[in-house]
């Protein structure tokens, strides 16, 4: 019994996290779906599946940089919304796609600079972000509306070579998050500064000469612009612009993240972890709405699942 | 700049917290501006509005002393709202809907604390889940449909005045005096102010932290009931969506206050001026007539430059 137990969490000191739970969790789901439905498995349902769980691996991918650091963003629900808000001010797609990128990657880089330099706790510090940037995107489009360029829309909805493109998207998220993550000093980087936070020695990667506030901030922006992305991408798909779109996401990628097996305290993680957190979200909502579920238990079931995820893992730190 | 803030004059300055100053500013600008508002009879209706927010801030300044956080207050006060307004106790006195709402408050804030303290889950992560949690267990009891309507004896209470002053507010002043007295008088106190300050000193001095939190966490949870309470009563109605943006606003008017993750230096009464200043804010920025957006973005700002005032400090001193 302990050496499954020991298998289920990882092996001791892996820094990969419990991930191996999940997968059986997403196995099961997947497996009861379809005894459970018959729609389940048509092809047209499992084609839905990929664009419907596509913002929440990208943005569940981006805020996994975060959490490693033993941060926090409470700001990408917002910034998705912005995002979709700014794409629909009418415009050449050449121009909106980069500014898109620019303006995400700024409200990144104030996230991480007001956490390092002012010493501001990153969930204070996300959460007004928060709150500034819901306004702003209020001002901008107080109610949704507004038309999308064409170019987002077709690289959304069309297919290339017989491929659906969300599938695209889907593999050039893990190619970056994968190269950051695993084929970058930084993504080692990363490791150790969380490491050294979860272990309660803050400054613990400073004193090997890890540039850690550099590398915080680059996190934070790194997590805003994967939420630019799925901003995009949610605009292509809904084709307009909606200053609600982005509510409560941040909680859905923050759950994503936390059932994948990431230690919220940082230091310990993974990127399969995460995009199988994120895909058991999707199976759930999917599998939730084929039987019928009433959308408002839906949302205690994910709190539920959210609250036994965390308090399967155990860290050594307490409080926040 | 760090020449200038280690100057003795302002080191001192910058002891006070910022919601003495911004209550200050935002009364002159109030005094300026519209002389004629600022009379009793209006000021304390508006304080009366803010009262289930300072209740609130007095269980999230507790938590935040201890270094965690309690964002389910939102839940408790929605799921107390609807026991009360949907008729499933008919005929039930009010004795016991304020034993039930209380109960309630216990029972979510000791499932806080025992994750929290015992389990040693990150306390973020487990408040917003038990938050969501309830509000999903109410909107799903109601269909997303408003229930009932609040017994009358609640407004009845909550509309008297005891001398000049709405009762209310004498309510509320009356337990933060109360936990002030209780923090600074009691062992229980010592210790919240000890884990604030060091968890690992404080558990090699014989401090029980796991029993502090857990304490801590399941007055917060009281203090949501008292808040739901008051909340109820002053709406009168039962909603779907009542108190939901409560539990960040009192982390933003605690944080004003003077209380931020383990440092205490704020007491009770800064973050009751924090709250305070919240009222007075939306006050001036309704007078001038700022909207929706421009309200979000003014809340943002002050809880940012607020903590960006304890980062400033902490690094000159």
């Amino acid at each position: 019994m302990t050496a499954i137990n020991r298998r289920l969490r990882g092996a001791r000191g892996s820094r990969q996290g419990m991930w191996m739970l999940p997968l059986l969790i997403a196995l099961a789901i997947t497996l009861w779906l379809s005894l459970k439905t018959a729609q389940f498995l048509n092809g047209e349902n499992l084609l839905n599946l990929v664009p419907q769980a596509m913002p929440l691996v990208i943005t569940a991918v981006g805020q996994m940089f975060v959490v490693l650091l033993g941060g926090l963003d409470l700001s990408v629900g917002s910034i998705i919304s912005f995002t979709t808000a700014v794409l629909a001010l009418g415009g050449p797609s050449w121009v909106l796609i980069p500014a898109v990128f620019v303006l995400a990657a700024l409200v990144g880089f104030s996230n991480g600079f007001i956490i390092t330099r002012f010493n501001v706790h990153p969930i204070i510090a996300t959460l007004s972000m928060q709150y500034i940037l819901l306004g702003i995107t209020r001002v901008l489009r107080p109610v949704s509306g507004g038309t999308v360029p064409d170019a987002v829309i077709s690289a959304v909805a069309g297919s290339f070579l017989g491929i659906p493109m969300p599938v695209f998207w889907g593999v050039f998220t893990l190619l970056v998050a994968w190269k950051l993550l695993y084929g970058s000093r930084f993504g080692l980087h990363l490791f150790a500064i969380g490491g050294g936070v979860s272990s309660g020695v803050e400054d613990a990667a400073h004193n090997f000469g890890i540039a850690d506030r550099r590398n915080i901030v680059l996190a934070y922006v790194i997590c805003a612009c994967f939420a630019a992305l799925a901003g995009i991408f949610l605009a292509g798909r809904i084709v307009s612009g909606d200053p609600n779109v982005g509510l409560l996401f941040e909680l859905d990628a923050i759950t994503a993240v936390a059932i994948g097996g990431t230690q919220l305290s940082g230091g310990i993680g993974s990127l399969h972890g995460t995009v199988i957190g994120a895909l058991v979200m999707a199976l759930l909502a999917n599998g939730m709405n084929l039987t019928n579920v009433s959308p408002f238990i839906q949302t205690t079931i994910k709190g539920t699942i959210l609250l036994l995820v965390v308090a399967l893992q155990s860290r050594k730190k307490m409080g926040l | 700049m760090a020449a200038a803030l280690a100057h003795p004059v302002m080191r001192r300055l910058l002891r006070i917290p910022p919601a003495y100053y911004v209550f200050a500013v935002l009364l002159l600008v109030l005094w300026v501006a519209r002389p004629n508002m600022l009379n009793l009879n209006i000021m304390g209706i508006f304080v009366r509005q803010i009262v289930p927010l300072g209740i609130l801030v007095l269980g999230q300044l507790l938590v935040m002393r201890v270094r965690s956080i309690d964002l389910s207050g939102g839940g408790v006060i929605l799921l107390i709202n609807y026991t009360i307004s949907s008729g499933v106790f008919p005929g039930a006195s009010m004795a016991f809907f304020i034993v039930l709402a209380l109960g309630i408050g216990l029972a979510v804030g000791l499932f806080n604390g025992l994750m929290v303290g015992v389990r040693r889950v990150s306390a973020v992560i487990v408040t917003l889940a038990v938050g969501i949690v309830l509000v999903g267990i109410v909107q799903y009891l109601s269909s997303g449909k408003p229930p009932g309507d609040v017994p009358g004896m609640f407004a009845d209470i909550y509309n008297t005045k005891l001398g000049p002053a709405p009762t209310p507010v004498i309510f509320w002043v009356a337990v933060s005096a109360a936990l002030s007295l209780f923090l600074s008088r009691t062992v229980f106190g010592r210790y919240v102010t000890s884990v604030g300050e060091n968890v690992q000193a404080a558990h090699f001095s014989g401090v029980p932290v796991a029993r502090t939190v857990v304490l801590a966490h399941t007055l917060a949870g009281l203090f949501a009931g008292i808040a739901a309470l008051v909340q109820t009563a002053s709406i009168a109605v039962g909603s779907v969506r009542v108190g939901l943006d409560l539990p960040i606003l009192a982390v933003a008017a605690t944080i004003l206050g003077g209380v931020v993750f383990g440092r205490g230096e704020g007491g009770v009464w800064g973050p009751f001026f924090g709250v305070l200043s919240f009222a007075l804010l939306f006050v001036v920025m309704t007078t001038f007539g700022v909207d929706e957006p421009g309200k979000l973005i003014a809340q943002g700002l002050i809880i940012l430059l607020a903590a960006i005032f304890y980062g400033i400090r902490q690094r000159s001193s």
